[in-house]
């Protein structure tokens, strides 16, 4: 068994009135690719903003690398090393490619190597190095989402969270993103991915959860859990 | 009064403009506040110049630096004890505070300083040039306002606390993500429309005469050069401050001065009607 990254236990969370998470457990290993599937509304979005300190447990442990984050600020569990790609790209309108991944190094200071990181970003998707100059938010969606993950891999992160991968793009665009994924996960970064797409998921990951209104409902190998009558029943409609 | 002097009469006093516009068109773009303060931190600093000026003898243009530190300082302790902790409420909540604490600094400033008029007065005489005669005095503020303004545009758009700022004003949310600490941010924010406007002050008080009474007037002005130039940031204050400072200089000697300050307003009305977004804002800004 491969060093765990990211412990979660008990953790439950919620927006005012509203409790959203229950209970949920579970286990990242460092250097795979792990998914939580599940439905939309199902609290996937939820967990990941508690993760990253926008919103604050109200029980339950968070750790990385055994160290305790839960309910700390976004700016110590970013620079813990928690990257969080929050759904819908949120790129910084106005502000160009270049701008928006050199911000996602907001915190760093080795230069030379966020220097070296935004080469190896615009290696792994040229499109950026055509695009450097140009308004980040006038690109298609495709290319937004690749500038959105690149921001995340400007932090240098130990974990990089990335909240619905494939939302409103087109089947072949996602299969060039996951690659892309897996030769970053090669190089040794350890990736969350939460996806509404369970089999694209489950295609990326070696490790799957399954989240059902608020709670993890299954868990395992994703070849398992792709095999799984009931997945393939309620995600797959097969 | 030839077409020359009352445009050049109208690019002194819309640069003035446009430095006491730019402060208040940050807060509002970035925090969405309306800051009720803006215009007694104008006088404040206006005040602070006259009397280190007048104990001291100090030239105006060293004390302006310290005023406007100073005046940061003050700025970004309100945003930070008081205002960050109704930041994200409807905005007539941030209204009403920043009017609260805008009637205890003017009050205050009256106590202190009373309602006198001040200001300090250098004899620098005039220049003529091209049948437009300046004093002096004019010129050094004018150059000032445009030197505070061009600092203010490349530290926005060059340094690090600038793009945190951007990224703030676009997505305080994903500006979180990004290590940015959103309540610092703002308190840093805060603190620059401060300096911005105490600077301002120290600038109108070597030109004209500063009085607690103008802070409503100052108050007045930046919103109309806002909703005028557009809420794009340092370039639509600059071309609010400018139109505005023109269309005043050629209403007074057209329709009287005590007109000027309606035909403003009227422009401000026209404006929002034709053109919401401002003379060089970007829509989806306002």
């Amino acid at each position: 068994m491969a060093e765990t990254i990211l412990e979660i236990d008990g953790l439950e969370a919620g927006y005012g009135d509203v409790q959203v998470l229950w209970d949920v457990s579970l286990r990242v290993e460092a250097g795979a690719i792990t998914c939580i599937v599940g439905s939309n509304g199902a609290g996937k979005t939820t967990l990941l903003r508690t993760i990253s300190g926008l919103i604050a447990p109200r029980a339950g442990s968070i750790r990385l690398g055994g160290a305790e984050i839960g309910g700390a600020a976004p700016d110590a569990v970013l620079g813990a090393g928690v990257a969080h790609v929050p759904e819908g790209r949120r790129l910084f309108k106005g502000l160009s490619v270049r701008d928006n991944l050199m911000l996602g190094a907001y915190l760093r200071q080795d230069k030379a190597q966020v220097a070296r990181d935004l080469d190896f970003v615009m290696e792994t998707f040229p499109i950026l190095r055509e695009r450097a100059g140009q308004d980040a938010t006038t690109m298609s969606g495709g290319e937004q989402q690749m500038c959105a993950i690149g921001r995340g891999i400007m932090s240098a992160p130990r974990l990089l969270m990335i909240d619905e991968l494939s939302l409103g793009l087109a089947p072949r665009l996602v299969e060039t993103l996951g690659e892309a994924l897996m030769e970053v996960n090669r190089t040794g970064l350890t990736i969350l991915l939460v996806e509404q797409d369970v089999m694209t998921a489950l295609d990326l990951a070696s490790q799957g959860f399954v989240i059902e209104t608020g709670r993890v409902t299954m868990t395992g190998p994703s070849t398992v859990l792709a095999g799984d009558a009931r997945i393939r029943e309620a995600y797959m409609g097969l | 009064m030839g077409f020359a002097q009352i445009l050049a009469n109208g690019v002194v006093l819309g640069t003035l403009y446009a430095c006491i516009a730019i402060g208040f068109s940050l807060v509002w773009g970035v925090l969405n506040v309306i800051n009720m303060l803006h215009g007694s931190f104008i006088v404040l600093g206006g005040y602070l110049t006259y009397f280190a000026w007048a104990y001291t003898g100090i030239s105006p243009v060293l004390i302006l630096p310290v005023v406007a530190v100073l005046l940061f300082g003050l700025g970004y302790a309100l945003q930070y004890l008081f205002i960050n902790k109704v930041v994200s409420a409807p905005v007539l909540t941030t209204l009403t505070l920043t009017f609260g604490l805008d009637m205890i600094l003017y009050n205050l400033m009256t106590v202190f300083f009373t309602a006198t008029p001040r200001r300090v007065s250098m004899d620098f005489g005039r220049l003529e040039f091209w049948g437009v005669a300046m004093p002096v005095d004019r010129l050094i503020g004018m150059g000032l306002a445009l030197l505070l303004t061009a600092l203010l545009f490349v530290v926005l758009r060059t340094s690090r606390i600038g793009r945190a700022i951007v990224a703030v004003r676009m997505d305080r949310e994903a500006a979180a993500l990004m290590g940015i600490k959103v309540n610092h941010i703002y308190a840093v924010t805060f603190g620059i429309a401060a300096l911005m406007a105490g600077a301002a002050g120290s600038v109108f008080a070597m030109v004209f005469p500063v009085t607690t009474n103008l802070s409503g007037v100052f108050l007045g002005k930046a919103f109309v050069i806002c909703v005028i130039g557009g809420l794009g940031g340092v370039s639509g204050a600059l071309a609010g401050g400018l139109a505005l400072g023109i269309i005043e200089s050629f209403a007074g000697v057209l329709v009287g001065p005590q007109n000027a300050i309606t035909i403003g307003f009227v422009l401000m009305l026209v404006l929002l009607i034709v053109r919401p977004q401002g003379l060089v804002g970007v829509k989806g800004y306002e």
